[in-house]
């Protein structure tokens, strides 16, 4: 029977689909010409909160850091989650780490607002970053 | 309720588009002109795909299960009652599936960390996946 994940290590599980699509990301759009164009600032000229996260995620499987966080800052926080949510979830896999706890309504509500406040910087900062604001 | 998760409801987004995609290649290649433009092969097969996008948002929302769907035993259902939402609604969902693409496709994300795994699509109509 399949182990229950935790949140983190669900996001973690993305992030390392995430890190494997950016790997092959440039190779796919040279040869495609396809993107993944953001749908409010294609109509609206506005950029969204998760805005240069594909430049981002590409430029950190490549090494480039700086780059990365310049792009969009919200991947290194995919990254640490992943880094440690990952050993995590092979651990609960092997049966080392048991069922996760669920979290309290308190517990989730809490972290919603600290996810809309972290957006929110997000968004303030491509704002910034692309000039709209 | 067995709530469906995240990479299920992907599989079944991919089993959808599956057949949609064939026609619309098939119709691509086909539907060359010789001047490189597009003709009236393209569009019949633009035309079927368009029909079978139709046809499989009408029984998500009559059966509660798309093809898709079908194929990994989930279901489309209202929240509150348990039962499918009918074709209108899930045009409706898809018109409010934009919420989640709109936002850089982080809304298609949520089920991901959602208690009730919906997307903000589903959150507007009041929907969610379940797995049989």
């Amino acid at each position: 029977m399949r182990k229950q994940l935790s949140v983190p290590e669900r996001i973690g599980a993305l992030g390392v689909g995430i890190a494997v699509a950016a790997a092959f990301w440039p190779m796919f759009t040279a040869s495609t010409g396809l993107g993944a164009p953001c749908l409010l600032r294609t109509f609206t000229g506005v950029p969204c909160p998760a805005c240069g996260l594909t430049t981002a995620a590409v430029e950190l499987v490549h090494g480039h850091v700086v780059a990365s966080a310049a792009a969009n800052p919200a991947i290194l926080g995919v990254a640490t989650v992943t880094a440690v949510a990952v050993p995590l979830l092979l651990l609960r896999q092997l049966g080392v780490v048991g069922a996760p706890v669920p979290w309290s309504s308190r517990a989730r509500s809490r972290m919603g607002w600290l996810m809309l406040v972290a957006a929110a910087m997000s968004w303030a900062f491509q704002l910034h970053r692309l000039g709209v604001a | 309720m067995n709530l469906a998760t995240w990479p299920v409801r992907v599989g079944a987004f991919i089993v959808d588009y599956i057949p949609a995609w064939i026609l619309f290649g098939i119709g691509g290649v086909a539907g060359r002109t010789d001047d490189g433009g597009l003709g009236p092969i393209y569009f019949v097969f633009a035309l079927l795909g368009f029909g079978y996008i139709v046809y499989n948002r009408w029984i998500l929302g009559g059966k509660g299960q798309s093809l898709g769907k079908k194929a990994l035993g989930l279901y489309l259902v209202k929240e509150q009652t348990g039962q499918p939402i009918g074709a209108g609604m899930a045009f409706v969902r898809d018109i409010a599936h934009i919420v989640d693409s709109i936002i850089c496709y982080i809304g298609w994300l949520f089920p991901l960390w959602d208690a009730k795994k919906q997307t903000l699509g589903d959150k507007i109509v009041g929907t969610v996946v379940t797995k049989a």
